[in-house]
């Protein structure tokens, strides 16, 4: 296929690596040399080796049996560059500004989230003011020049910084998403001057408007630059030194890759991979198996996080912001995220009760150290998951993948004073547990669903991490959804979905102007202009034009004039030109559903949003094959489950590795795959589909 | 009836949920800047008497609204006997029912199930245009209510579900920016929607009986936790004292007076002794004093504590009719929020010394209220920029001030980005810092306040600004030195400079600069104890000047380290 990135031929596997907090995964399957179909995918886990991460990479390689000189296809995801953020273990960073405008950084918004609380203490900057300069320069709204960049003050700033122990430097001038000259002129002399330093210019990051956002986003790269660099070729040097003949792939937050080139110069572009490539991967399962509008629903061990894919469209946003809560403002980054929804609710969450006798679950976890009680690693306070083993919905001998014995010792003494305060019994609190990290988990959903003017009911939920089949269905039945898909090893699912994705560049750009045939013109060569860059882009990272079929997408930020918050809509332009009444009738059509009104104002656009995607030659999924057994052969055996509120019944135990395509069977019953339980109250039924996938939903419809 | 705990505690959080997503549907729906930038509003719900059960609040400043206008409402409408299902209520009537000032409007939606009133959704927020003398529907030069603006009084919008076009065509004809007013309106009316829908199908879930029950519960869980954190302060009689310095027509200064008395889990606050109601537009009713009162309550008690009615049962206001705090028709009301911040302040003052965890030294205490209009050089258009003003925030017990942040007052109130401001209004600005005046000295040291310079790109422009803080200061603490003052300068094309605080409608010419300057807070502890490292990373940082090191903090051995 001349039209896909074509791999080498002498591989013979696609694997696809993610390092979590605690472990690293990896998903992989054998590609057959003839015929090019893929086998059965299998995957590993091995422990995270902070920070040395590639040790751990390769650690799963070895366990896997596979050499990187097998290797057809390696994308790799990490949260290396979310975690040095969170942690504040970047580099030492200086920013550069225009004249008049270094405090942008430490004034950011002024807002103060926690309202009531006058004693509040505003996220301190990630740059010390010290170490943020001017230069002299102007460029207005319009993208004038009033002021060329004087650069004299540069070698000895750059004396300064080298003396303070700088390593990576930031640039950031008003106005230049619209005409980035500035900006050029300043790092290219920094680059001349002192060529080792990681220097960004914020154009090179974001080409969107506003200073604070832009500037928070590129002093955020310049932050984590370093070190994205250096863990990137060691993963290449690794790689290599193993025989690897190809290039690996990062993962990005957009939901597709790039190559290793385009993650060095833009790593904050990787800040939200993980969820990313889940999220991702449920829209690709949803398109191969017809269904296309999702609520996709990943609970992790601290947090849950949700998104809604409509029409098999993942949607995409630039307002993302680290540490950011009800009480906190966190840090902007303006980088093309997944959307989505996160809360401090998983398997991990501790329950509490606070000074009005009031239970409440998480936000705080308790991680993987000492983790749930029930690890017995000296943990002391009761978890969801220890909640979820008490009610027999996780099995006790299939605890931690059958690695872990429960600790009951350390679950009972973790329940007794939580017992004592409420006056319950120890099923009563779990279940009280398991109700409320459901209904915590039901409001974020409404925050994808009804809160945008969706309704749950015209969508399936796809759910998965090592929480998801526990609370699925418990979920579904809240938000009325009728159709649930739990994903085989859905525990791994995300990084599954690294092996399904591609090529991806998002390209941003400010440029507003009133929708009107008048700058119809204006706008295709806006469009035209990202589109020579995405070409430029891809050419540069070594993708022949030729070769490669570059395949875009259209977006546009739009709005009526007067507001400032925008909509996104997919921005019919075709053979070069602009359908404007399409575009207005998609607008005015996604504003009502957002908002419930239209109006009659005019309508601008202030973003315009090009999505470059390259294919990734890549075989079909493989089907799971079929033996003829019954599903009554893949009972592993039968145990008490608590299905509150559909009470207490024997349940029947499958094996989730030996269900085959076709089979259904009826709750009460529980799938158990390593480290994955999906509970089934009575009154659901399960379809296994071709791939291995599970299907639930009522066996017969609730009364309305 | 009896609801089990856990079911209980799950409507309670949906009902905060509500307010949630109430919050994003106004947010997001609003036309006016000064709503979806600076969330000027709050939303929320209460009970079928007017108890609030949940709100979610942009700002601070609307936390004695929401309830109050719904009693309001209440009470004009026969105690709910002239209220019927498709009823949308428009308030903003500063002398009853939760009204401040008049483009703060209330939008009020009964919720009927069966036929009766089981709840109310409501939001107010601030449209940016209600008519009256002066663009933008601020004033400082106000006599009476009448120029204020449009007045609606407990107003049917929807009447049964119809739209009162009549009201709707009297409002377009009255405002400046009939596009941008009408928006606001209908964000209003969308998110009140929103909190209804999901309140009916919450009852539709769990039934009525076991909704109102949990809401009862609410309200007491919210007394009980109150209660609790309110034994955890010391028992006394705390009064402090404080001055608001002008009105907007030249009078002042007004004292603003409290004694706060702490006794047996309950709080009052008497304000006996302030200033009678101004000739100007300062003055604030009764509904702002609440709203003042209550944050400054939380504030002591447990800002983490959900705001409803029951969290407010065991605070007292007393306040003599027609002060300052308690203004009354037809006084005018334009600047009320400049006297509610300082009610807040005052209360604040009286309480930091025996709540030193909760409450820093004073801070800049000023929304800082600037407007700027004229025409946009490129277009033609009118404009209309409308912003708070960010400052610094006094020194806590154990960490020096805040610097750059909206006054307590606001709260998820954002500037208006740089870049947005030079592409929407015929300004360029110029600079956008902190400032080294002095104040603020302490062992920690009060939050720095900001320069901001607005100059104008057209051919004239109109400059309004109501500041307060002007001639005194942020008040230090434990012997930290006073922080400085909120200001405006105007600077002229011949060199000349102007000093503002309170002026309306300024004309200034091409390239002419407003700067602002806000203040910075107020210190806490001897100055003479800041260690002598912190005061070099002050130097380092340029937040102190070698002047000042060398006057105030002496023991940093009086030069600029290399």
């Amino acid at each position: 296929m001349s039209s896909t990135v074509t791999t080498s031929n002498r591989g013979r596997y696609r694997a696809a690596s993610d390092v979590g907090g605690t472990f690293t995964d990896l998903v992989y399957y054998r590609v057959d040399g003839g015929t090019g179909a893929g086998g059965a995918v299998h995957s590993v886990k091995t422990d995270t080796t902070p920070p040395d991460f590639e040790t751990g990479v390769m650690a799963s390689l070895e366990q896997a049996g596979i050499s990187p000189a097998d290797l057809d296809f390696f994308a790799h995801g990490s949260t290396l560059v979310i975690n040095a953020l969170t942690e504040k273990k970047g580099v030492k960073t200086a920013l550069i500004t225009t004249k008049g405008f270094r405090d942008v950084l430490e004034i950011a918004r002024g807002n103060r989230p926690d309202l009531f609380n006058f004693n509040f203490r505003k996220p301190a900057p990630f740059v010390d003011r010290y170490l943020r300069a001017e230069l002299d320069e102007r460029v207005n709204h319009k993208g004038e020049v009033q002021t060329a960049v004087c650069l004299e003050p540069l070698p000895a700033l750059l004396d300064f910084f080298k003396a303070e122990g700088v390593q990576a430097i930031a640039v950031c001038f008003l106005h230049s998403y619209i005409n980035p000259e500035n900006e050029m002129q300043a790092v290219a002399r920094i680059k001349t001057l002192w060529p080792d330093v990681s220097v960004l210019a914020s154009h090179d990051i974001s080409r969107e408007w506003r200073e604070y956002e832009r500037t928070s986003t590129t002093v955020l790269a310049a932050f984590v630059h370093p070190l994205a660099k250096k863990y990137i070729e060691s993963l290449e040097q690794h790689l290599l030194a193993g025989g690897f003949t190809g290039k690996p792939y990062m993962m990005q937050s957009n939901g597709g890759i790039a190559t290793t080139d385009a993650a060095r110069s833009n790593p904050i572009a990787m800040v939200e991979s993980g969820p990313a490539s889940g999220i991702f991967a449920a829209a690709s399962l949803g398109r191969d198996i017809g269904e296309e509008n999702l609520i996709v629903l990943d609970i992790g061990g601290t947090t849950a996080k949700c998104a809604l894919v409509e029409n098999g469209e993942i949607r995409i946003t630039t307002e993302y912001h680290i540490d950011r809560d009800r009480k906190n403002p966190g840090y902007p980054i303006q980088t093309p995220v997944t959307e989505l929804v996160e809360i401090g609710n998983g398997g991990g969450s501790i329950a509490w009760i606070d000074a009005g006798n009031r239970l409440h679950v998480g936000p705080q976890s308790a991680g993987a150290l000492p983790g749930p009680a029930a690890y017995g690693k000296g943990g002391a306070r009761v978890t969801t998951t220890d909640a979820n083993l008490v009610l027999g919905r996780i099995d006790p001998h299939g605890f931690v993948g059958g690695t872990v014995q429960p600790d009951w010792n350390a679950v009972k003494a973790a329940f007794k004073p939580l017992q004592d305060r409420l006056k319950l019994s120890r099923e009563e609190l779990a279940r009280g547990i398991v109700r409320i990290a459901n209904a915590n988990m039901t409001n974020a959903l409404r925050l994808v669903s009804t809160n945008k003017g969706y309704d749950p009911r015209d969508f399936t939920l796809v759910a998965f991490g090592g929480g998801g089949a526990l609370h699925v269905l418990a979920l579904a039945e809240e938000l009325q959804v009728r159709r649930v898909i739990v994903p085989v090893n859905s525990a791994v699912f995300s990084a599954w979905g690294m092996l399904l994705t591609d090529l991806r560049r998002d390209y941003l750009q400010t440029c507003p102007m009133a929708l009107e045939p008048g700058n119809a013109g204006s706008l295709a060569n806006a469009f035209h202009t990202l589109a020579d860059r995405a070409y430029k882009d891809y050419a540069a990272e070594g993708l022949s034009p030729d070769k490669h079929e570059v395949v875009f997408e259209h977006h546009a930020d739009m709005r009526y004039r007067g507001q400032e918050h925008t909509v996104k809509i997919l921005f019919p332009f075709a053979g070069g030109s602009a359908d404007l009444a399409l575009a207005a009738k998609r607008f005015h059509a996604a504003h009502e559903k957002l908002y419930t009104y239209r109006l009659g104002a005019e309508l601008q656009v202030v973003n315009l949003h090009l999505v470059a995607n390259v294919a990734v030659d890549k075989p079909g999924l493989p089907e799971k094959p079929q033996t003829g057994i019954t599903p009554e052969a893949a009972i592993l055996r039968v145990r008490t489950v608590d299905f509150d509120p559909h009470g207490i019944h024997e349940a029947a135990i499958y094996d989730g590795l030996r269900l085959e395509p076709g089979m259904t069977f009826d709750g009460p019953a529980v799938v158990q795959e390593a480290s994955v339980s999906m509970v089934v109250p009575p009154d659901y039924s399960v379809t296994v589909d071709s791939y291995g996938n599970y299907h639930a939903g009522r066996t017969c419809e609730p009364p309305a | 009836m009896a609801v089990d705990r856990f079911t209980s505690g799950i409507i309670q959080d949906a009902l905060q949920a509500v307010g949630d997503e109430m919050f994003e549907a106004l947010r997001r729906t609003s036309m006016s800047p000064i709503i979806y930038e600076a969330l000027d509003y709050a939303v929320g719900a209460t009970d079928a008497q007017g108890n609030l059960l949940a709100q979610g609040n942009g700002v601070t400043a609307f936390l004695g609204s929401l309830d109050s206008a719904v009693r309001g409402a209440l009470e004009h409408y026969d105690g709910g006997a002239g209220l019927h299902p498709g009823d949308i209520i428009l308030t903003n009537s500063p002398y009853r029912g939760g009204g401040t000032h008049l483009p703060d409007v209330v939008t009020i939606l009964p919720v009927f199930h069966d036929g009766r009133i089981v709840a109310f959704t409501v939001n107010k927020a601030h449209w940016t245009e209600i008519g009256g003398m002066d663009t933008g529907s601020l004033t400082t030069r106000s006599t009476e209510i009448f120029q204020e603006g449009l007045h609606f009084r407990f107003l049917k919008l929807y009447e049964a579900g119809h739209l009162n076009t009549s009201l709707v065509e009297l409002i377009r004809e009255n405002v400046r920016l009939p596009d941008d007013t009408l928006g606001d309106m209908h964000a209003g009316v969308a998110a009140a929607r929103v909190g209804a829908r999901r309140l009916e199908s919450l009852i539709g879930k769990y039934g009525l009986d076991t909704v109102l029950a949990a809401m009862e519960e609410l309200l007491d869980y919210g007394e009980r936790m109150t209660r609790l954190e309110l034994l955890k302060l010391p028992e006394g009689v705390y009064t402090a004292e404080d001055v608001i310095e002008e009105d907007g027509l030249g009078n002042g200064p007004f004292t603003i007076k409290v004694a706060v008395t702490l006794k047996d889990g309950c709080c009052i606050a008497d304000f006996t002794g302030t200033a009678a109601q101004a000739p100007g537009p300062v003055n604030c009713s009764y509904a702002g004093l609440l709203t003042g009162v209550r944050c400054v309550f939380k504030a002591v008690t447990n800002p983490d504590i959900p705001a409803n009615g029951g969290a407010f049962r065991p605070l007292e206001i007393i306040c003599p009719p027609r002060t300052l705090l308690t203004a009354e028709s037809p006084a005018p009301v334009s600047l009320y929020f400049e006297s509610l911040i300082a009610a807040i302040d005052v209360v604040w003052k009286a309480l930091a010394p025996v709540a030193p965890n909760h409450l820093p030294a004073g801070h800049k205490r000023t929304v800082g209220s600037t407007f700027i209009s004229g025409r946009h050089p490129d277009t033609g258009e009118l404009y209309i920029m409308g912003e708070p003003l960010l400052g610094g925030w006094g020194a806590a017990c154990d960490a020096d001030g805040i610097n750059g942040m909206f006054c307590c007052g606001n709260g998820e109130t954002f500037n208006i980005p740089v870049e947005l401001t030079e592409a929407r209004y015929g300004l360029q600005v110029d600079q956008y810092a902190f400032h080294t005046q002095p104040g603020g000295e302490g062992k920690f040291r009060g939050g720095k306040g900001v320069v901001l310079d607005y100059r104008v790109t057209g051919e004239e422009a109109f400059l309004t600004v109501a500041f307060s803080r002007t001639r005194s200061r942020p008040w230090g603490l434990q012997g930290g030195r006073e922080g400085s003052l909120n200001y405006a300068e105007v600077l002229r094309t011949d060199g000349k400079v102007e000093r503002h605080s309170v002026a309306t409608a300024l004309a200034l010419g091409k390239n002419e600069t407003a700067r602002l300057y806000s203040a910075s807070g107020g210190g806490f502890g001897d100055p003479a104890e800041r260690p002598a490292d912190d005061v070099h990373n002050d130097l380092k940082n340029g937040y102190v000047t070698p002047e000042q090191a060398v006057r105030y903090y002496p023991q940093a051995g009086g030069h600029e380290p290399t």
